[in-house]
């Protein structure tokens, strides 16, 4: 599979993730990446990062991706020659929190498949971003998606995580869950 | 680090028992040399433990100048029982605790008397 010179940080993710179903591997975009995927026009990223479901092998990973010009370059990370986009495994399982993510969206472009974090688990991932270490731009992120995909993000399944969240740790801020709903209502 | 400690390496090694307690005695971080310094390690033996463990999620770090400070991922998914696990263990190390509460983390005014 040949990328192009001016392929798109979706086009890489559709193929990386297209040549390791093939390779019998399942990655999920996940993280910044995941939310480029659905407001590409408000947030861009370099990193396209993957979460492989079951710890794949190594050398089934680097062949797959070298078919598309990627080459290791890190524990975890492979880069194109010719392309910005760095492909990153961080290592799973797939979790938002305390949370495990057992389900995901596949969305197919003719032969190329991608699997990637629903809207709402992009919403919750960027938020626990801000709501962790007060990271302002992840907040803006997690807006920006839950404001472009209104109809996909349930928001009382994400008021409900952010509960649980709290029972379990107690020093995160409810005053931050409070913001996001404010924003998001009034911005 | 003494070399007849007979303690358990729950983590592996006892270096990267002693960092792990030694960040959830931390509220803000440490950097590398200071998380050394502490646990009486050297850098570079600290420095392959925060990177191993970056990379598994369970510490991250943030660039404060020309330095890193290396904390406890909250955001990982076994945090709050890591957490637990090792104020448990720090009962095992108490010259570990005893730097720490010697360590002060918080802003302190310039002249203020010690």
């Amino acid at each position: 599979m040949i990328l192009s010179a001016d392929a798109s940080l979706v086009d890489v993710a559709f193929a990386a993730c297209t040549v390791l179903a093939q390779a019998g591997e399942t990655a999920v975009l996940c993280g910044g990446s995941a939310a480029a995927y659905y407001v590409p026009d408000l947030y861009q990223s370099l990193d396209v990062d993957f979460v492989v479901e079951v710890g794949a092998a190594p050398h089934i990973v680097d062949r797959a991706l070298a078919a598309l010009g990627y080459a290791w370059v890190a524990e975890g990370h492979y880069r194109h020659a010719t392309l910005p986009y760095t492909l990153a495994f961080p290592i799973g399982p797939l979790a938002i929190g305390r949370e495990y993510v057992t389900a995901w969206r596949t969305d197919r472009r003719g032969d190329l498949l991608l699997h990637v974090y629903t809207p709402t688990d992009v919403v919750r991932d960027r938020f626990l971003h801000y709501w962790a270490w007060g990271d302002r731009g992840a907040l803006e992120v997690a807006l920006a998606v839950a404001r472009a995909r209104r109809a996909d993000v349930d928001l009382e399944a994400f008021r409900a995580w952010t509960e649980r969240e709290l029972t379990a740790d107690g020093s995160y801020q409810v005053a931050r869950v409070t913001r996001f709903f404010d924003l998001l209502r009034t911005g | 680090m003494r070399r007849d400690d007979l303690r358990p390496a729950v983590f592996g090694t006892a270096t990267r028992d002693r960092v792990l307690i030694r960040l959830a005695l931390s509220e803000n971080g440490l950097h590398v040399r200071e998380l050394a310094r502490q646990i009486e390690s050297s850098a570079n033996a600290v420095h392959r433990v925060v990177i191993a463990l970056e990379r598994a999620g369970i510490v991250v770090s943030r660039p404060v100048g020309t330095t890193r400070i290396v904390l406890l991922n909250r955001r990982w998914y076994g945090a709050v029982e890591l957490r637990a696990l090792l104020d448990r263990l720090a009962g095992a190390y108490p010259e570990v605790v005893e730097r720490a509460k010697r360590s002060r983390e918080r802003p302190r005014r310039i002249g203020k008397p010690l």
